[in-house]
């Protein structure tokens, strides 16, 4: 992968949000809080008043940008993302990567997570060998 | 009422975790993976990077939340997440020794930032498997002191 140029844009990973996808990823991470799938629960205490998909969910997404782009998962070196807005179930987001910088066989992306209205849902960056 | 900044630099006892075939796939599933190692009956089965959420999010802060002198409190966001890889991807069979730690306890505004990291070592070789660092805002206790001038 010795072409890879600062500035190529990653494909992306599109995702709609649903009841299914946030039950899914609470049994396979074990992150079982409620604000993911009961209704009533999340009626109290989530900041949109409804059930959010896991911030981890959405980071597991943007890392998909990351593997699909290297082809292995051991290529990759570190990453981490803010999760700066909730992702409400029943919207899509899209998640999409920008190389920055290649060094040293090492090559830097900048991460986002948008949702239908443009805003960022999550930020963040990683590093693979190329 | 606010998190305890004593705690900064304590360590929670280390628990144990192996990564097993059928979890790596029904993580894999979840995200809607595609690369067939994930989900390989051989030895050419890995975990997508952020398998390590199934081992570091809620067992990584489960001693944390239950120490009654650090404060934790149910109104929290997961801030952010950060994950540094060991030399290779987890395989079936891995056995992880995971270490939590308070890093730091700060304040932004009316909330707190608890970072929290867990290092995860494989047990037959001492080697780095994965190093996980959550920040956790704790919305609106922050000590009053701390609120006055903040951003």
């Amino acid at each position: 992968m010795s072409d890879i140029q600062v500035g190529t844009e990653l494909p992306t990973v599109e995702q709609a949000s649903t009841l299914t996808t946030s039950v899914m990823y609470a049994g396979a991470s074990g992150d079982m809080n409620p604000l993911h799938f009961d209704p009533d629960f999340a009626g109290q205490v989530s900041p949109t008043g409804g059930i959010i998909a896991h911030g981890m969910y959405s980071m597991g997404l943007a890392s998909r940008v990351l593997t699909a782009f290297v082809g292995d998962p051991e290529r990759v070196l570190d990453i981490e993302v803010r999760f700066t807005r909730p992702w409400p179930l029943g919207t899509t987001s899209t998640f999409g990567g920008k190389v920055t910088d290649v060094s040293d066989g090492v090559a830097t992306v900048e991460l986002t997570g948008t949702n239908e209205s443009g805003e960022r849902i999550l930020r963040g960056r990683g590093h693979v060998r190329v | 009422m606010a998190l305890n900044r004593d705690k900064v630099g304590t360590t929670y006892p280390a628990y144990r975790y192996e990564v097993s075939r059928e979890k790596i796939r029904e993580y894999a599933a979840a995200l809607g993976e595609s690369d067939p190692r994930y989900f390989s009956e051989g030895d050419d089965c890995v975990a997508p990077p952020t398998f390590a959420a199934c081992f570091t999010v809620t067992k990584g802060g489960a001693e944390a939340f239950a120490d009654p002198n650090l404060g934790t409190h149910p109104a929290l966001v997961h801030g952010s997440q950060r994950y540094e890889f060991g030399g290779r991807a987890l395989r079936p069979g891995d056995v992880l020794v995971c270490t939590p730690r308070i890093a730091d306890i700060s304040a932004r505004g009316s909330n707190e930032l608890m970072v929290l990291e867990v290092e995860c070592r494989h047990e037959a070789t001492d080697e780095l498997a994965v190093r996980s660092q959550a920040t956790i805002v704790f919305l609106g206790s922050a000590p009053a002191a701390d609120e006055e001038g903040a951003a």
